[in-house]
């Protein structure tokens, strides 16, 4: 264990600060405002996967490592979507995901906002609708803000999620 | 011999079953009019999904099965309706009425089933598993998948090699440069053309860092499922550098569009700085965790699957040298001049796999070193003739295998079997004698992809 103390001693802190970046330094007050404000200090996301490539999905799991470190932001990813503010849709709303999707949708408290991931939500992605893809998303449920990207960086992630609470 | 892929395929005639083994390829003729099939399931368990798929995608019934439920059709989708066939155009299709799914299940007194998924509590695919519990003690569980299912098969049809390109480096996104590697190797065979050395050593070392990725992630999220949570912030720090090392080659952070057939320059010796620093950095985890025996505690004897078993249902991969067979579509003379030395273990079980990937980042560092260039040639890949071809790889999973049939200088068929496809069929023959709350720990010490699975 001493190791790793040790190590962890001479590494130091790693995250770096986006928010610290001149275009989110400005907003940065109105953001932490907002998510006290309406969010009871903390706004916490579902993500669900409704058939993406799952390179989404490791970019948001990205966004916890020490790097990134979302949480110190007051945003986190909470397991059910009772306890969701937001919704945040990867995929290409899969004609065996839709039912399930519109569920957890459901299943969440108002007030409560969509956000999409990625192209394949939008039909950006270079997959062809089909029989198999209901995407986009647009159709099924009220998306509020969309963060592009194939798939967008964690950094372009909590750009687009700074941005959504800006707008909101 | 292995099975390593079942499916069907469409003629203006008839239907034709190709089974590929890794020694031969069969192939057998069955009417449009009754298609019937004998199942294989019987001495390759995994058949069985094969089976089940070919039967909702093309309607080919399946006799002696065991299991004739379907697999890609879930509760709402339109019964006789087989969207692999030709005929089949529809661009949308209804929901019918809910038909409920008959999960495998255990019955006795006070045996309960648990129910988790298609969205699980975390960030991450669509899947289902339905365990028989006594207790905490799991009994069975069976794994049921394809709600990602986007088609991606009949999607492929009437496309040029290099139109299905973007779409198929994205079936599976930890895996795309392995998917964009057997297409490389299908478009070479098309077009009667050998890749220079310097361009394979460049691909090489995208799948070798692509692999490390995944890995260096695993390392992290196998210790964090058994509650040792520093180990994640250590492993997500090592796989983020890593990706950024994969961007930095390739403009793109998981080497989409990354394997072409242009002249790229490689800055060597950054690259070698950057294996330099990740070398030192595994060594130290290697030490650290090796030494907290609390993890080995809960790593030792979890989910077991023996050699017999991983065997006898065919897997590939990390499971399947995790237990103890060594398979790797790497065992070959090309890797073997760069320093490949397959990694296997002999318990089968969370530990022997978590092992098995660590050995593996520090083979595939000694490799990356080896595949270092300075620069790789243009290659005009050739004119593309039509006819049937396959590829492999081997992904961070496990054995990929693809299969293109092009006529008229388009895809007529497109077939690709990813390793999750063989190891998902397996996952269940771990789960017995251990308790539900290892479940996790267990699934992602085989970390299989849902996407490419699903297709």
């Amino acid at each position: 264990m001493m190791t790793f103390w040790n190590r962890r001693m001479k590494s130091g802190i790693l995250t770096e600060s986006p928010e610290l970046d001149n275009e989110l330094k400005s907003i940065q007050k109105e953001i932490t405002d907002k998510v006290k404000r309406k969010f009871a200090g903390s706004l916490a996301i579902r993500m669900v996967d409704s058939g993406s490539c799952n390179a989404c999905e490791a970019e948001c799991n990205a966004l916890s490592n020490p790097y990134y470190d979302l949480e110190r932001l007051g945003i986190y990813f909470v397991a059910s979507p009772r306890h969701a503010d937001v919704m945040l849709i990867s995929g290409l709303m899969t004609y065996n995901m839709t039912p399930h999707v519109l569920d957890a949708y459901k299943q969440m408290p108002e007030p409560k906002w969509v956000v999409t991931l990625g192209e394949c939500p939008v039909m950006q992605a270079p997959f062809e609708k089909n029989f198999a893809i209901n995407a986009p998303v647009e159709g099924q449920l009220p998306v509020a803000h969309h963060i592009p990207g194939c798939p967008p960086s964690p950094k372009e992630i909590i750009e687009g999620l700074l941005i959504f609470l800006s707008k909101i | 011999m292995r099975l390593i892929a079942r499916y069907a395929r469409e003629s203006e005639t008839h239907f034709e079953i190709v089974t590929v083994w890794d020694e031969k390829v069969d192939r057998e003729e069955v009417s449009k009019d009754d298609p019937r099939v004998r199942t294989l399931s019987k001495t390759h368990p995994a058949a069985v999904w094969f089976e089940r798929k070919m039967h909702d995608d093309f309607g080919i019934v399946i006799e002696d099965a065991f299991d004739n439920r379907p697999l890609v059709a879930q509760e709402r989708f339109p019964e006789k309706t087989y969207p692999m066939r030709k005929v089949f155009q529809e661009r949308s299709i209804p929901y019918a009425n809910y038909k409920p799914y008959k999960y495998e299940a255990i019955g006795g007194d006070g045996v309960f089933e648990v129910a988790v998924g298609p969205i699980h509590a975390g960030i991450i695919e669509p899947g289902h598993f339905q365990f028989s519990q006594a207790g905490e003690d799991m009994l069975h569980q069976e794994v049921r998948h394809f709600y990602k299912y986007r088609a991606i098969e009949k999607m492929l049809e009437g496309k040029t090699l290099f139109e299905a390109k973007p779409i198929i480096e994205r079936i599976s996104g930890n895996e795309s440069v392995a998917y964009q590697t057997a297409w490389r190797d299908i478009v070479l065979q098309a077009g009667r053309r050998e890749l220079p050395e310097a361009n394979r050593k460049y691909h090489a070392l995208l799948l070798e860092l692509e692999r490390t990725i995944h890995h260096l992630t695993d390392l992290g999220f196998i210790p964090n499922d058994a509650g040792f949570g520093a180990a994640l912030a250590f492993g997500s720090k090592l796989a983020e550098d890593a990706r950024r090392q994969l961007h930095l080659l390739t403009r793109h952070r998981f080497g989409f569009g990354a394997i072409d057939f242009e002249a790229h320059t490689v800055d060597a010796a950054a690259m070698i700085a950057y294996l330099d620093v990740l070398e030192e950095a595994i060594g130290f985890f290697e030490t650290w965790v090796t030494d907290i025996p609390s993890l080995w505690d809960r790593f030792d004897g979890t989910g077991i699957l023996k050699k017999q078993q991983a065997l006898k249902h065919d897997t590939i991969g990390v499971v399947a040298r995790a237990s103890g067979l060594s398979l790797d579509r790497r065992d070959e003379p090309f890797y073997h001049a760069h320093g490949f030395v397959i990694q296997t273990q002999t318990s089968g079980d969370v530990s022997a796999r978590f092992r098995v990937r660590l050995d593996e980042v520090k083979n595939t560092l000694e490799m990356m070193r080896n595949f270092m260039i300075e620069s790789t040639y243009a290659v005009e890949p050739g004119r593309i003739e039509d006819g049937e071809y396959f590829g492999f790889s081997e992904s961070s999973i496990g054995e990929l295998f693809m299969s293109i049939e092009l006529r008229g200088g388009v895809i007529e068929r497109f077939f690709v079997r990813d390793p999750s496809f063989m190891n998902w069929q397996a996952l269940h023959l771990m789960m017995p004698g251990n308790i539900i709350a290892d479940f996790p720990l267990i699934n992602k010490s085989c970390d299989l992809s849902y996407a490419g699975n699903d297709l």
